[in-house]
């Protein structure tokens, strides 16, 4: 199960056993997080854990384990809020202008922070020190955009935007193609190329056929006279 | 000359003319069935919302519908080819206006006035010009033409989702305006009938429903020219009153379930993939049904105009059964249905509209057609989603789309009805008029 955190807190995880195997509950179960095993203050019942979630170390996968003749287990994830960039790549040409729009899904974070993605590093983007290339709106409390004007081929590639809550930080991803103007013009060349031709063809043909009428007609009129 | 083109071609290069028209169809129509894909991509680039951009849709579809009466009256005057050759070039310079994407008023009017305004000079002449060629087999060779609508929508969808990725908005709305100037080629085809003048009067001699033959052929006879005007007149014509209000009820009820198809689904619990299916399945029988239609009405065992009766009161029975579905399957077996119907329904309502107006009037009867049918359609969606609203279900707009369309065929039958009873009356007109002109041969017999 995903359990979604964006703020410390106190948390009880609890494990259920299926109807099924009701015989197997009066055993023992472990509790894990990662691999290594939580020793926790005997409660009643080991089947629930209290958990303080008090920063980003205490987020990860936590598991119960029920040893018997069969190994029974379920895993917990707790992790921050995830950030929903844009799945497609957004299309650009040199010389246009990009919105990329980063959402929080439910939780508002603390602050947002753009990167560029330049082979591995990532690359703060300061809109601060670019005014007229780089524009950062808040949108509203979970949406963030960036702007950037005036695009060139170096823009091209991945962009993270990064948002930070009481208990880490999570990102989105968003791919820009920037592409040069040629890129489109040349199939429309094509076609526009195609329709000139056939229309030329058919207007050509067009011309023919009514000669060739009209050729005929005069050899009807004068098999008529030479029958007079 | 004048006995070569007595008749319409009913084939030969009429076929050409219908293969032109089917690719009209489908690069004005399918193109503006599948604009929706741009939506989010022009919503998320202006930073606009989404009813201010789906404005774009709606000033193309209003464009559309005020233009074609202009359409149709320009191709009285001009030719049907040139006219074609004009919407061509309007939807391209849309298009590729549109490529420009300076903000969102310019969107408006290129994508949205430009390209209506093309749509509506290309695909009213495009249908025209296909009733003009064919009599007998007109019923087929519309429904061939219309059937272009679903197989260029059929491909677009994956086509333009395509050309977004690659070439993003932008550049795909481009390349999508080149594709459209090919209407232009398809326009040179349609070649004009040799001397429509004399062509319609004789037309109007051997078409015009009875009860109207013998008033026009005095105004044929004394000014072959005068018919070449659009013909506002056709408001006083009861039928074409009948028609067109079938037309507007109809029309409300159309827009209706393709758009709450979707909702519907979801809330029955189906996912994205499947819903998508079943717009597919739309699509398919849709073409099915208009071939298919085309084909048995071609076959003359039954009247067009009880045809189109039939056909309305089957998809309204669909759509009154398809709240019923409750699973993917059942939906998926009444959206085969409903679109099967609908397909038949599209395929033979022009070759009625013709069967109604004469084809001397056929232009102009299809631009006053269109504009008046335009009001239903722009009462539809909001009326039924007002009912959806009040009724807190979906199923409600099929029950109201439904209950339209039955209402709308009522209408159809009170038109035939009204033809039939001025058939019966026409003919006891030419049995008096046979008796009496017995009457001077016998007396001239006496007298000699």
């Amino acid at each position: 199960k995903n359990i979604t955190l964006d703020h410390a807190t106190a948390i009880i995880l609890s494990c259920r056993l299926d109807n099924k195997h009701s015989h197997l509950k009066s055993l023992q179960v472990t509790w894990k997080k990662g691999n290594e095993t939580i020793r926790h203050n005997t409660t009643e019942n080991s089947w629930n854990i209290q958990l303080m979630v008090s920063d980003n170390s205490k987020l990860g996968s936590y598991s119960c384990t029920l040893k018997g003749e069969e190994e029974f287990s379920a895993i917990f994830h707790l992790q921050v809020p995830k950030i929903e960039g844009r799945e497609k790549p957004i299309v650009t040409y040199e010389g246009d202008t990009a919105i990329m729009i980063c959402k929080s899904l439910g939780y508002t974070p603390i602050a947002w922070t753009w990167y560029m993605t330049n082979g591995s590093k990532q690359i703060a983007i300061n809109d601060t020190l670019l005014p007229d290339k780089y524009v950062i709106t808040r949108i509203s409390a979970n949406v963030t955009h960036l702007k950037i004007l005036k695009l060139t081929k170096e823009d091209d590639g991945v962009y993270c935007c990064e948002a930070a809550f009481e208990l880490g930080k999570s990102q989105g991803k968003t791919k820009l193609k920037v592409l040069s103007l040629m890129a489109p013009l040349r199939p429309f060349l094509a076609v526009v190329a195609e329709v000139v031709i056939l229309v030329t063809i058919i207007f050509i043909y067009e011309m023919y056929s009514k000669k060739k009428e009209k050729y005929a007609e005069g050899e009807k009129e004068f098999d008529q006279i030479e029958q007079l | 000359m004048q006995a070569k083109h007595s008749n319409p071609p009913d084939g030969g290069y009429g076929w050409v003319v219908v293969v032109s028209a089917f690719m009209v169809m489908g690069l004005t129509a399918a193109v503006l069935k599948t604009f929706g894909l741009f939506f989010v991509e022009i919503q998320q680039h202006f930073d606009e919302l989404a009813s201010t951009t789906s404005w774009i849709t709606s000033v193309t579809i209003a464009i559309f519908h005020l233009g074609a009466p202009a359409a149709s009256s320009l191709c009285v005057r001009y030719t049907h080819r040139a006219v074609v050759i004009t919407g061509g070039l309007l939807a391209f310079s849309g298009m590729a206006l549109g490529f420009l994407g300076l903000n969102m008023v310019w969107m408006y009017a290129t994508t949205g006035f430009l390209q209506g305004l093309g749509i509506a000079f290309s695909w009213t002449p495009a249908i025209s010009i296909v009733s003009h060629y064919f009599s007998k087999k007109r019923a087929l060779a519309n429904a061939i033409a219309s059937a272009g609508e679903c197989a260029f929508a059929f491909t677009f969808g994956p086509f333009f989702q395509w050309l977004i990725s690659q070439y993003g908005w932008k550049g795909a709305l481009l390349i999508i305006g080149g594709i459209q100037l090919n209407i232009c080629v398809c326009g040179v085809l349609m070649r004009p009938l040799a001397s429509s003048c004399i062509l319609e009067a004789s037309h109007s001699e051997t078409e015009t429903p009875p009860g109207n033959g013998a008033t026009r052929m005095d105004k044929e006879d004394k000014s072959p020219i005068t018919h070449k005007t659009f013909n506002w007149m056709l408001v006083r014509r009861p039928e074409f009153i009948l028609y067109a209000i079938f037309g507007i009820l109809a029309a409300m009820s159309f827009f209706v379930p393709p758009l709450f198809l979707v909702p519907l689904s979801y809330s029955l619990g189906i996912d994205e993939s499947w819903t998508a299916s079943l717009l597919s399945i739309l699509a398919m029988v849709d073409f099915a049904g208009r071939l298919l239609c085309g084909w048995y009405a071609n076959l003359h065992i039954t009247k067009t105009v009880h045809l189109l009766t039939m056909t309305i009161t089957l998809i309204s029975t669909s759509l009154m059964l398809l709240p019923l579905a409750n699973n993917y399957l059942s939906l998926a077996i009444f959206t085969g249905f409903y679109g099967f119907f609908f397909g038949t329904t599209v395929a033979v309502h022009i070759t009625v509209l013709a069967d109604v107006v004469g084809m001397p009037d056929f232009d102009s009867g299809l631009g006053l057609f269109m504009l008046i049918r335009s009001t239903g359609g722009f009462m539809g969606p909001p009326l039924a989603g007002l009912i959806v609203d009040v009724a807190g279900d979906y199923r409600a707009g099929f029950y109201v789309a439904g209950a339209t369309l039955v209402l709308s065929a009522g209408f159809l039958v009170t038109l035939d009805q009204f033809q039939q009873r001025k058939e019966r009356g026409n003919q006891t007109n030419t049995k008096q008029e046979k008796s009496t002109l017995s009457y001077p041969s016998l007396h001239l017999l006496k007298l000699q």
